[in-house]
């Protein structure tokens, strides 16, 4: 038993009283769950984004200072709003996205709150 | 106005890459990111949203620190996340009496810790002389016992160099074995008076 003989038997009392706590099983559901939804929803913007665009923004699409933003912007929103994600991504999913204009908005209005 | 916001890769291939790294990270240290969290905060559900709210941040932040980190472990990283939200976790609260480490109850652990503490009244006195220690010292000593890190990666996570941690450490636990000599010495005098 360690009791007050020095630095050894503090450091034995230490390891014993902050012992690693094992995470509540219902916790990486939670986490593995909030994280699916925010690639999902990103994922789901993106693709709604993308058939809706003509020809030209297609084009403009290639260079990626035109979509990091936009995609930048739904993955910080989705970070910063993570216990919206899922009730927005099943929002999405019910009212389809209404095009880019659509996205942009959800995006920026993600990032006013982040 | 252009703002650097790092952002998932642009090619699918590589986004699925990083994603499997990701999961890898986060099975690799779930429990240490929680298990520094609850010490900081004191109870189990805020400890769940604080490991949540961690891996969100640092999901966000991933190809950026890994590219950054050059190969190097990034559980320093992780765990600096989870310093700086258990900070803002006690700010936030300060307007109310704060969840310190005292409060920890180690019988309500749902593990093996349960079986370990109870009853171990000089656990609870290190667990509680703990609290008496400054938020740094603290926290050095959690990162190195509860989550068995090296003084290089405290260093990492609590942004200081290796030497000052190293000298850090030493004195929380020269200060932790003081405080707990001055509590026992009273109540050996009182128990002859």
């Amino acid at each position: 038993m360690a009791e007050r003989e020095g630095k050894m038997d503090l450091e034995a009392l230490l390891g014993d009283a902050l012992r690693p706590i094992e995470p509540p099983e219902r916790l990486s559901g939670r986490v593995e769950n909030t994280l699916s939804a925010i690639t999902e929803q990103a994922a789901a913007d993106l693709q709604s984004w993308a058939t809706e665009l003509s020809d030209s923004e297609l084009e403009s699409l290639r260079d990626p200072r035109n979509w990091v933003r936009p995609v930048a912007a739904i993955a910080v929103g989705g970070a910063a709003a993570a216990g919206l994600a899922v009730v927005v991504a099943a929002r999405n999913r019910r009212r389809r996205p209404g095009g880019i204009a659509a996205v942009a908005e959800h995006a920026l209005r993600d990032l006013r709150r982040s | 106005m252009t703002e650097s916001v790092p952002g998932p890769p642009k090619d699918p291939a590589a986004k699925a890459e990083l994603d499997r790294a990701f999961e890898e990270l986060y099975r690799a240290h779930l429990r240490d990111v929680y298990s520094y969290s609850y010490y900081r905060v004191g109870n189990h559900h805020d400890a769940e949203d604080l490991t949540e709210q961690a891996f969100l941040q640092a999901y966000r932040h991933f190809d950026r620190a890994r590219r950054e980190s050059d190969g190097r472990p990034l559980r320093p990283w992780l765990i600096r996340i989870a310093h700086n939200l258990a900070a803002n976790y006690h700010r936030d609260r300060s307007r109310r009496p704060e969840a310190n480490i005292e409060a920890i109850e180690p019988p309500s652990h749902p593990h093996d810790t349960e079986q370990i503490v109870a009853g171990r009244e000089e656990l609870r006195a290190v667990i509680r002389r703990l609290d008496d220690l400054s938020e740094e010292r603290r926290d050095a000593l959690i990162m190195r016992f509860a989550l068995d890190m090296s003084n290089r990666e405290i260093a990492r996570a609590l942004g200081k160099s290796d030497g000052a941690t190293k000298v850090l450490i030493h004195r929380a636990i020269r200060q932790l074995e003081e405080l707990i000599e001055a509590e026992s010495e009273p109540q050996e005098g009182s128990a002859d008076g």
